[in-house]
């Protein structure tokens, strides 16, 4: 293929830090090729390579500590490659957090214009934006206010607002608009969508899996630098998923690891071992006809003594969209206590009131605070509905049709 | 390697002006007296220092009165002195834009020397009102060489904070150096005395200083109506000197800022 056609090309990207506070020497300022021995180094991306024409979006999952960030450095020019290349063929414009060059005393007013400059625009050119970034923004009662008496929500639209107006050929957005509210997120992605319509190349990264498969065309999986996984946005959030579970295994074999390399999703003091669906029959079934209650059955190793753990269970199309999702905790249901080193066997029914198709069915075992998890499969087994009454989209209501 | 077709570099301009007069708005903002601290400082210290050496120990400074021989320097050097001191934390001090966004580097510490021109300019226009109440020439022909003297002078302070700014993210006993640095370097200036007041022997020695060069010009020019003395040559050498010698390890180690932090 050829190289040109790419507006964003990694080739071999890879990016070593020092761990700990090591003396800096003269040499090593200077940027002498032998590095000391005594230094310890952490690869926060190694061999990544990726390219995207015109149009593209690229979303980027991964726990935290996997080297999504450090690409968005590297790409934006903030942070130089160890080894490695990219090129980049046009403006861009980089989002790491919202309102960084803001200045708390500066007016909403006054802060346009110094984060507008900041991220590269000429004056004139905030001028001529400028009613588009307040009406975006939606601050337009604020506009004269010191931005250090904004909401953190009003900050963080303000920071968009400027840097999505920026009009780049190129947009790296990384996990920044978690702060806003559901309403300015939407408005975010939608003009994001628009960008990439207009074939701005874009970059993205989120935990928000649904923002991904909506914005992104392609989407890669980050795991302790290394890109693990590249394909469809769905297929890419199944297989997150299953890395997360994998390395919550791993993780748990090997103890405690050294903070910002690995992130701790789940504790895994408690595993979900083994998950079987069985049919009216009892017995253990992957296709089952629509309409039909199938009952699922876990099998659960608590490895420290759990006090009221919440269940839940998800079922998802393999392109992503939620099916269904319900918990212990929103049934109102106080699960017992169990205790260390013992194992127990949960059981729900499920009327598989659904059209044909195949769907994924997941588990979450979440602590009684709902603030980790103990465990957390989406994707545990894949099976089939079969023998519907021809309806199509999700669900399956059995309209019954009458001339009345 | 980094490659990118788009030369952004020109658009930074509006990002100088408008880092530079952040910089200016944000050092007066809830200040009475503002701007006027520009020339209170200056002022200050060249009253404690006429005192003592027109009092104390008389120091002779020929035909010109002790007050606009001092102050006439004390200008000059207090551009020359806080641009460093801000220049060398200019980076430290925005980390987080560092950190966070790429924009030219360089940008933060040519702001920060341009934020004391602005010092400057203030404190500058009270060395004209002093020139003409004591009678001295004004508005000769050597007054055109006023920018070239100030040019050299910021190209030197620039080639210096370019890396005292960089070593500052790597050391941060660059900051405590520089302080020591600028005290020491004050009483090698003729600032406070005439350089006449130096040893014979000392003299070649003593003009490798560029900022030597530098002063003397400013009082030949701006008191004696002369042009600049001859010892700007050396300096106008050492300042572009040093100015490329600063460029050069900015651009070599700049790579390395966001990595530090």
């Amino acid at each position: 293929m050829d190289s040109m056609e790419y507006t964003v090309q990694a080739i071999n990207l890879s990016k070593r830090y020092r761990i700990g506070h090591a003396p800096l020497s003269l040499r090593s300022l200077l940027g002498s090729k032998k590095y000391s021995q005594v230094d310890r180094y952490h690869w926060a991306v190694k061999d990544v390579c990726f390219g995207l024409k015109p149009g593209e979006s690229l979303g980027i999952i991964g726990p935290n500590g996997a080297g999504k960030t450090t690409i968005l450095k590297l790409l934006s020019r903030i942070t130089y490659p160890t080894e490695g290349e990219i090129s980049m063929d046009g403006r861009f414009s980089a989002l790491i957090e919202l309102g960084a060059g803001f200045h708390p005393d500066l007016t909403g007013r006054e802060n346009i214009f110094l984060n507008g400059t900041i991220l590269g625009m000429r004056r004139e050119e905030i001028q001529e934006r400028f009613d588009r970034i307040v009406e975006f923004a939606g601050i337009g009662d604020y506009l004269d206010t010191p931005v250090k008496r904004y909401s953190s929500g009003m900050y963080a639209r303000l920071g968009f607002s400027v840097a999505a107006h920026v009009d780049p050929e190129i947009l790296l957005v990384d996990e920044v608009l978690a702060v806003g509210d559901m309403a300015f997120q939407k408005k975010c992605y939608d003009h994001m969508l628009k960008l990439r319509d207009k074939g701005t190349t874009l970059i993205f990264i989120s935990h928000n899996l649904q923002a991904i498969q909506r914005v992104c065309s392609s989407c890669m999986v980050m795991y302790r630098g290394h890109k693990v996984f590249e394909g469809s946005p769905a297929e890419a959030t199944a297989e997150y998923s299953n890395i997360i579970r994998r390395s919550a295994v791993e993780l748990s074999h090997l103890g405690p690891v050294e903070s910002g390399i690995a992130q701790r999703v789940m504790t895994h003091k408690g595993v979900i071992q083994d998950i079987a669906m069985l049919n009216q029959d009892g017995e253990p079934a992957l296709t089952v006809h629509s309409g039909e209650t199938v009952r699922v059955r876990a099998k659960i190793a608590f490895h420290e003594t759990s006090p009221s753990p919440v269940f839940a269970c998800l079922i998802q199309k393999p392109d992503g969209q939620f099916v269904y999702n319900y918990t212990t905790y929103w049934a109102d249901l106080t699960t017992p206590t169990f205790e260390a080193n013992t194992t127990a066997e949960i059981e729900f029914s499920l009327k598989i009131n659904l059209v044909e198709g195949m769907y994924y069915l997941g588990l979450n075992l979440a602590y009684s605070d709902l603030s980790r998890y103990y465990d957390r499969i989406d994707r545990a087994l894949d099976f089939f509905v079969v023998g519907g009454d021809g309806a199509r989209g999700v669900a399956d209501l059995r309209a019954q049709f009458k001339v009345l | 390697m980094i490659k990118s077709r788009a030369n952004q570099s020109h658009a930074y301009r509006d990002f100088l002006i408008a880092w530079t007069s952040r910089i200016v708005r944000a050092r007066y903002q809830q200040s009475i007296l503002g701007g006027l601290w520009a020339i209170i400082q200056p002022a200050a210290t060249v009253a404690v220092f006429t005192i003592i050496f027109t009092r104390f120990i008389p120091v002779d400074t020929g035909e010109i009165p002790y007050v606009v021989f001092s102050y006439s320097a004390m200008v000059p050097w207090l551009l020359f002195s806080a641009s460093i001191t801000d220049m060398v934390e200019s980076l430290v001090m925005n980390m987080n834009l560092v950190t966070k966004i790429f924009f030219p580097r360089e940008i933060l510490v040519l702001a920060a020397l341009l934020a004391r021109v602005f010092d400057f300019a203030i404190a500058f226009s009270i060395l004209i009102v002093l020139i003409m109440v004591y009678r001295l020439p004004v508005l000769h022909i050597g007054w055109l060489f006023l920018p070239v003297i100030l040019a050299i002078q910021m190209a030197l302070s620039l080639g210096l904070g370019l890396i005292g700014a960089s070593l500052n993210v790597f050391y941060r006993d660059i900051k405590h150096m520089i302080g020591l640095g600028m005290q020491l370097w004050f009483y090698a200036t003729p600032i406070i005395y005439p350089p006449t007041l130096v040893p014979e022997a000392w003299r070649s020695l003593y003009h490798l200083n560029p900022m030597v060069g530098v002063i003397e010009s400013y009082r030949a020019v701006l008191l004696r109506g002369q042009l600049p003395s001859s010892s700007l040559l050396i300096s106008a050498a050492l300042a572009a000197g040093i100015l490329v010698a600063g460029y050069l390890f900015f651009r070599l180690v700049e790579h390395q800022f966001a990595d530090v932090v």
